[in-house]
């Protein structure tokens, strides 16, 4: 009796713990959405071999967006500006759009443009001041070999593997127009591409490219914000016949790039190569070098050539004659880290000899506080910057860049970036807090706030904005 | 006495089975038992087609059972004859702020690449796992090469429909740094080898996602899982399907793999 009631015990138990483990394997499905849990019947054998339905056609980017900006100027400047402060508010509407055809067989045209209305305080509304086009690219693809490609048209032709600061960047002077994010991974999202010629061919662990942009135009003054209107701009990328060879190949994991480039009587070479380090860093390093003269002396003979500055104007901070026109390098070395709960971290020195170096940052100041009342004085210093800026070139010798992004940070969808540039020599900084949220597939909202942050007699302290807030709504379509 | 004598019997029985598959693994008469590796080769060759070529997934996340956000890839792939590794090429066509990015997938040689600012960001085999249905998941892996396969055992098992299925489970170790997971337990369908189930773990040991593998369908030629669901381990809200379609056998060149072809690289 006993006997026979322990087997059945010991068969209930052994089939209560056996069906225990299968479904604790299975406790999984119960997370699985109802709706996924209903499936197709098996498919027919005609049905298997039906074609799968075809794939959505590749697009290009169409987006509206709307930038309010709000500014706070600093009172008390070091070396006072010689123009009007920048105004405290802007709103930009723009609509944008970036898209590729194929003509035919082997043809392609590939078109990129922004439109934009803004309003600011200053500006009369409606006026033509309002309205400015950003005419981006527009070039025929023709692929006459398998993989061997050539260009012509305008291009927005793009080296460089840094963040921050891209010696080997070499057309990116005078291209750049406004964005809501002062964060450099997003200024390179809309700038003017060059007009030129362009021939490249991709094979087996290797590529070469040759780029030739002519002179169409003299060299045009620089001015305060991005000119309006609904004209091209090949002025700004087009004033100097430029010759570009780079060379790229496969060896030991570098992905080494080689570059070579003249303009004028200028001829700088350039390399930049990458690497993984184990599962998380990648090392990376960016340099450019060759005969060129210091920063001063490029931004006054420039100033000089498109009449901005007077034939016979000094440079301020005197610059050494015999060093004028020395070989200089760039150098941007940095490395990124990133975290399983996506995280990504990045670190960047970056070197630029034909800067400011610390002592003739401290003479900009000292000349532009004890003339401070000398508008041709004030006037140069201040342009020496303005060079700078629209060059892409940094300031000062030495900075640091920092920049942290977390994706899907606490919440999902939420994106929240942070960077600063770090003048090595007053620790001043340029900082920028960044949210990005997405709304759904179609709706984004982003807030930017930034701060020129440092002392009064420093890189960033000195600059006339002391902080802005954007923000952004944007509509992709 | 002999009545608890009996139940610590029982009780130890009992254990035994609730330890579950690696008990019931030694009940596999051993000529029965195939080799992990092969079964785990066989199953690759069901997921990825031997020739090279492309598809489109589609990725639909769930948050709390309700469909929120939906990314299409087109991914090119094909098997290096060398190192029997697979490189792919991965394009977004949706959403429409990521239309045209970029991944290229080749060994240790790991880009990204942005239409918008015309920037090729190389990455870290960590960043191929960003996102709930990440890089790592989408890409075409061949298991066999990248793991080291251990037979668990035999074991029932309901698959996405709640069909029960006889399947081998399988314990599988990262035998190559470059493998997208530091294990991976795998259970393969009996009869067919066919992939039914899949958990993925971090090199902590952390249970990363769990992965149903169905809607099998007949693809260039074998029948294939169109559709796998990924339940995120960690969230507890998420769960993701990757729906594949449009499988095409499609030349792909040694030329492409590498950062200067990424803004050459067409879906049409």
């Amino acid at each position: 009796m006993w006997l026979r009631v322990g087997s059945l015990v010991m068969l209930a138990v052994c089939a209560l713990v056996a069906a225990r483990g299968h479904a604790q394997e299975n406790n999984d499905l119960e997370r699985i959405p109802k709706a996924l849990q209903s499936s197709p019947p098996e498919p027919t054998p005609e049905q298997s071999n039906a074609p799968s339905p075809p794939a959505p056609r590749a697009h290009g980017k169409y987006y509206a967006e709307d930038a309010l900006t709000l500014s706070a100027a600093r009172d008390g400047l070091a070396v006072p500006l010689p123009t009007p402060a920048p105004s405290d508010w802007e709103n930009r509407t723009s609509l944008d759009a970036a898209d590729q055809w194929s003509v035919r067989r082997g043809l392609t045209a590939t078109l990129s443009d922004r439109f934009n209305v803004t309003e600011e305080n200053g500006v009369d509304v409606p006026s033509q001041q309002q309205i400015r086009n950003d005419f981006r690219e527009g070039y025929v693809t023709w692929e006459p070999l398998a993989r061997t490609y050539l260009e012509a048209g305008r291009v927005n032709l793009r080296d460089g593997i840094a963040l921050g600061f891209n010696p080997t960047d070499f057309f990116k002077t005078r291209t750049l127009l406004d964005q809501a994010s002062l964060d450099p991974s997003v200024v390179r999202e809309d700038r003017l591409g060059t007009l030129m010629l362009r021939g490249q061919s991709i094979w087996s662990g290797g590529s070469a490219s040759v780029a030739f942009a002519p002179k169409l135009y003299a060299p045009t003054p620089i001015t305060l914000g991005i000119p309006y209107g609904l004209g091209a701009k090949f002025d700004h990328t087009n004033a100097a016949n430029r010759i570009l060879g780079s060379v790229n190949f496969e060896t030991a994991g570098l992905s080494p790039q080689v570059l070579l480039y003249h303009e004028g009587t200028e001829t700088l070479i350039g390399m930049n190569l990458s690497r993984s380090i184990g599962q998380r860093i990648i090392a990376y390093a960016e340099w450019a070098g060759g005969n060129q003269p210091s920063l001063i002396t490029q931004s006054v003979a420039y100033g000089v050539r498109t009449g901005t500055l007077p034939a016979d104007t000094p440079l301020l901070p005197p610059a050494d004659a015999a060093k004028t026109d020395a070989f200089r390098s760039d150098l941007a070395l940095g490395a990124s880290w990133s975290s399983a709960s996506k995280v990504t971290f990045n670190i960047e020195y970056h070197y630029h000899q034909a800067g400011l170096s610390r002592q003739e940052e401290r003479d900009w100041f000292t000349i532009g506080t004890a003339q401070r009342n000398l508008l041709p004085v004030i006037g140069e210093l201040w342009y020496i910057r303005a060079f700078a800026n629209d060059q892409q070139q940094p300031w000062v010798q030495q900075q640091l860049f920092l920049r942290v992004d977390w994706a899907d940070a606490m919440i999902p969808h939420l994106e929240l970036a942070a960077f600063a540039f770090v003048d090595l020599y007053d620790g001043s900084s340029l900082s920028q807090l960044a949210a990005n949220y997405y709304l759904s597939d179609a709706w984004s909202l982003g807030v930017y706030a930034s701060a020129n942050v440092g002392g009064a007699r420093s890189e960033r302290g000195s600059y006339p904005q002391a902080a802005s807030l954007i923000i952004q709504v944007l509509r992709y379509f | 006495m002999s009545r608890i004598m009996l139940l610590i019997v029982l009780l130890g029985f009992a254990a035994r089975l609730g330890s579950g598959a690696k008990a019931r693994a030694a009940d596999v008469p051993s000529t029965e038992t195939p080799a992990a590796q092969d079964l785990v080769a066989a199953a690759d060759r069901i997921r990825n087609p031997q020739q090279p070529f492309r598809l489109t997934d589609t990725l639909v996340e769930y948050r709390d059972g309700k469909p929120r956000d939906r990314v299409v890839l087109i991914v090119f792939a094909r098997e290096e004859k060398d190192s029997r590794q697979y490189s792919n090429l991965v394009r977004y066509a949706e959403p429409p702020r990521d239309a045209g990015k970029m991944v290229l997938l080749h060994g240790s040689n790991m880009w990204f690449y942005d239409p918008a600012s015309k920037a090729s960001v190389r990455i870290s085999p960590q960043q191929r796992l960003i996102g709930q249905a990440s890089d790592g998941d989408v890409v075409t892996a061949n298991l066999a090469r990248d793991y080291t396969a251990k037979l668990v055992g035999a074991e029932s098992l309901e698959d996405a429909d709640r069909k029960d299925r006889r399947c081998w489970h399988l314990d599988l170790a990262a035998a190559d740094p470059e493998a997208v997971y530091s294990r991976i337990e795998y259970w393969l369908e009996r009869d067919t080898d066919r992939p039914v189930k899949g958990k993925y773990y971090s090199d902590s040991g952390r249970l990363l996602k769990i992965a149903y593998f169905h809607n099998y369908q007949e693809q260039l030629g074998t029948v294939r899982p169109t559709e796998t669901i990924i339940i995120d381990a960690v969230d507890a809200n998420l769960v993701t399907t990757m729906t594949t379609s449009d499988y095409r056998i499609q030349e792909i060149p040694d030329a492409w793999f590498q950062r200067d072809f990424l803004p050459r690289l067409k879906a049409d």
